[in-house]
């Protein structure tokens, strides 16, 4: 406890410096105002800013990055309410009864309780962080390279049941995207794959390009085959406080919501987008009359924005303690990461100690930052969405160009943000989801590499991954049922004098893999499957 | 993105393919992964215990091209979704756009055609033009007087506040300018420039399209 009030102290003192101060609050404004317009997402924006952070120290380069990607998710959520158009995929259902709170001339309680509720969510799930930060590091130093395989496949699994629509289109995008990762020179062996022998493809496909292309320029293709209807509320915004009625009604949802949000945030697989869907479900089935939802009712906006915004926090912690990034956005990360030096992982937090709990602090004070922003420049953000599409997007296009092509200044890198932009329009348009193939991108490389490892340390044994175990220290009964064939009592040279007791391998792996198996068989049953749908199409 | 769902329509005729959504996916997938494995025919796979650089990625292909195999069998057996309405305008002009600012940002050589490095200061309007007409509801104004005020607002931003690494104008531009202007100086009067040339356009054109460029129309479409 005492670590962790020192270790904020120290995360405030480094968040709490002018500079970063200003860094984190250009970050929350720039993440709003594209939460706010339709048609840019975060993962664009970041690809596309990455290169303006490359004169900033680490910290403030990440403070700003993790600015915008929250303060998206809080923008998100002001239009959805607004005009009924989720700015963001999260804030999906934050439209249904959002909107229609808007529509009785409620609006502002909508924002006021959105906000409120997201503040919470967003202290609750600081506080998480910074208190499963040091545990979990722990944990990540005792996975070997078969467990980290193992737990990418569990990763990438989630992602498959977590994706919408169908779970054989989610796996082929997988395999497509740890297919695109293998692209470029071996890195044992130096040969080059599948580069048709070109020299910029030698270094592998930029994951910068990538994901500008299937998310920044297929998502313009995309919008423009679709007229918009802007639905923009006419009453006025009300008042924005909540009164106490509403408080009552709201706060056991902001509570379960957080609570949601924060565990489905932490698992790897991009949990964080369930956590609305599942909160919003969730305050439906214990609702004395579900019939209110959908009807504006204050529960059904509390609820999923709470968990909206503790899942996207959380989301940070597989990235900072295990270095695996749960979702594309926390990709960028890695790569934001990469650019400074700093290589993702267990090894942040004792090596750079200001970053990690620099970066932890900030998110708080972020929050409190959007707060402030949002609600009363929300009459500001409602004028934007009158910009016409048709003038936003070739802003859009442009931002794009000059963003990537100043991160390695290859013109060539620009040419593919195109090719990619054609690939994810056709992906779209066959009915498959962007978000898995990016996903099976990023662990891609990292897979491989821990595959290999894990391969020669069993000298070619797959079994490995099932029979491989970890050591532990495990009471007295557990260790006496499985004496002789997982445990065995601890020797003084495993450091037995202290205490008595047995030394037990724990199939970690094994463990892991087999949540993986579980969760799909789970998702591929008749009556699950359907439903999955129902929460992802209400 | 209020998402038009064209399958809601009319009632898809009867044949064998049930759900040509999946056909042409799972025809994708098989291309993809045929291309992989013609890549990869020359590389040796190794042995589990020395992987080889041809391993994984053969036997993803593989595994895309199973996935594939099950699309098509799905199309055969199961309903599913119809195609969706292709465009062929939005796709056209926005990679024309990036193909337009790729070719003269930096400038480049096609064997004997080589595009000169025309900067920012061309490939910036050029991308807004050509990417503008995307949208049927494109208007030739409009997007002149976005490119003129953007492209010096980034030039100003990337170029001299955040001294990022991109050309800004063609090099023959800068013997226009007095010879001890340093290369801030001349970017500085050339984004100028444009910024006055956009004001100048909206001012003098202001009049005659007042009315239907007016984008705020009261009906809440826009």
């Amino acid at each position: 406890m005492g670590d962790l009030v020192s270790n904020l102290s120290l995360g405030f003192g480094v968040a709490l410096t002018p500079v970063n101060l200003a860094l984190a609050f250009l970050g929350c404004l720039v993440g709003t105002l594209i939460g706010v317009l339709p048609g840019v997402g975060p993962i664009a924006t970041i690809a596309m800013l990455l290169p303006i952070t490359f004169g900033l120290d680490p910290v403030g380069a990440l403070i700003m990055l993790a600015g915008i990607y929250y303060g998206a998710q809080y923008g998100g959520s002001t239009t959805a309410i607004l005009v009924n158009i989720p700015g963001e995929a999260t804030s999906v259902v934050t439209a249904l009864d959002g909107h229609q709170m808007a529509r009785q001339g409620r609006a502002g309680v909508a924002l006021g309780i959105a906000a409120i509720g997201s503040f919470f969510a967003g202290t609750v799930a600081t506080l998480v962080i910074a208190a499963l930060g040091a545990p979990l590091t722990g944990l990540a130093l005792i996975f070997g390279p078969t467990e980290y395989f193992s737990l990418m496949v569990m990763g990438l699994v989630f992602a498959v049941v977590l994706a919408r629509g169908s779970i054989l289109k989610a796996i082929a995008m997988i395999l497509v995207g740890v297919l695109l990762s293998t692209v470029g020179t071996d890195l044992e062996t130096g040969e080059e794959r599948m580069t048709f022998g070109l020299p910029f493809l030698a270094d592998g496909i930029d994951f910068a390009v990538l994901a500008m292309g299937i998310f920044g320029i297929a998502e313009i293709m995309r919008n423009l085959d679709h007229t918009e209807h802007r639905d923009v509320v006419r009453q006025a915004i009300g008042r924005l406080l909540p009164n106490m009625d509403d408080f009552k009604q709201a706060y056991k949802p902001v509570l379960r919501g957080t609570f949601i949000g924060s565990l489905l945030g932490i698992l790897p697989g991009n949990g964080a987008v369930l956590g609305p869907f599942a909160a919003y479900t969730l305050e439906k089935k214990l609702a004395k009359d579900p019939q209110r939802f959908g009807r504006g009712a204050i529960e059904g906006v509390a609820g999923p924005e709470s968990a909206n915004n503790a899942g996207a926090q959380t989301s940070f912690i597989p990235l900072l303690t295990l270095g695996i990034p749960p979702n594309a956005v926390m990709a960028l990360m890695v790569g934001a990461m990469t650019i400074h030096g700093i290589i993702p992982g267990p090894q942040v937090m004792t090596k750079s100690p200001t970053l990690f709990w620099g970066m932890i602090a900030s998110m708080w004070i972020g929050n409190l930052m959007l707060l402030i922003i949002n609600l009363p420049l929300v009459g500001m953000w409602v004028r934007l969405l009158k910009v016409p599409y048709r003038l936003m997007f070739p802003a859009i296009l442009m931002f794009c160009c000059i963003g990537i092509y100043s991160i390695n200044s290859l013109p060539t890198d620009v040419m593919f943000i195109g090719l990619f932009g054609l690939m994810g329009y056709m992906l779209i348009k066959f009915g498959f989801e962007p978000a898995p193939l990016l996903l099976g991108f990023v662990l891609g490389r990292l897979m491989e590499e821990n595959l290999r490892r894990a391969l020669i340390i069993s000298r070619g044994d797959l079994w490995t991954f099932i029979t491989k175990t970890i050591p532990m220290r495990m009471s007295e009964f557990w260790g006496s049922i499985f004496n002789g064939t997982l445990c065995r009592p601890a020797t003084p040279a495993m450091g037995g004098q202290e205490s008595p007791g047995f030394v037990c391998g724990y199939p970690l792996s094994a463990t892991l893999l087999a949540i993986a198996a579980f969760v799909l068989i789970l998702a591929l049953l008749p009556s699950i499957r359907k439903g999955r749908d129902e929460v992802f199409t209400e | 993105m209020s998402i038009v769902h064209e399958g809601s329509g009319p009632p898809r005729p009867r044949g064998p393919i049930r759900a040509p959504q999946s056909l042409a996916g799972g025809l994708v997938l098989l291309a993809l992964s045929a291309l992989a494995l013609w890549l990869t025919r020359d590389l040796d796979q190794g042995t589990l215990n020395a992987m080889g650089p041809a391993m994984l990625p053969r036997w993803l292909a593989i595994g895309v091209g199973l996935s594939g195999l099950a699309l098509l069998a799905f199309a055969f057996i199961k309903d599913g979704d119809p195609l969706e309405r292709w465009s062929l305008r939005g796709p056209v002009f926005v990679i024309g756009a990036i193909l337009a600012f790729a070719v003269t940002i930096r400038g480049y050589a096609f064997g004997p055609l080589v595009i000169p490095g025309l900067g920012l200061l061309v490939s910036g309007p050029l991308a807004i033009l050509i990417g503008g007409f995307a949208t049927p509801e494109a208007r030739l104004r409009d997007l002149v007087i976005l490119s003129l005020s953007l492209t010096p607002f980034c030039m100003v931003l990337f170029g001299d506040l955040l001294n990022l690494p991109i050309p800004v104008f063609p090099q023959a531009l800068a013997g226009l300018f007095p010879a001890d202007w340093s290369q801030k100086a001349v970017l500085r009067a050339c984004a100028a420039i444009m910024a006055v040339a956009g004001l100048a356009v909206f001012l003098a054109t202001r009049g005659r399209s007042r009315k239907p460029v007016d984008v705020t129309d009261h009906s809440g479409r826009i």
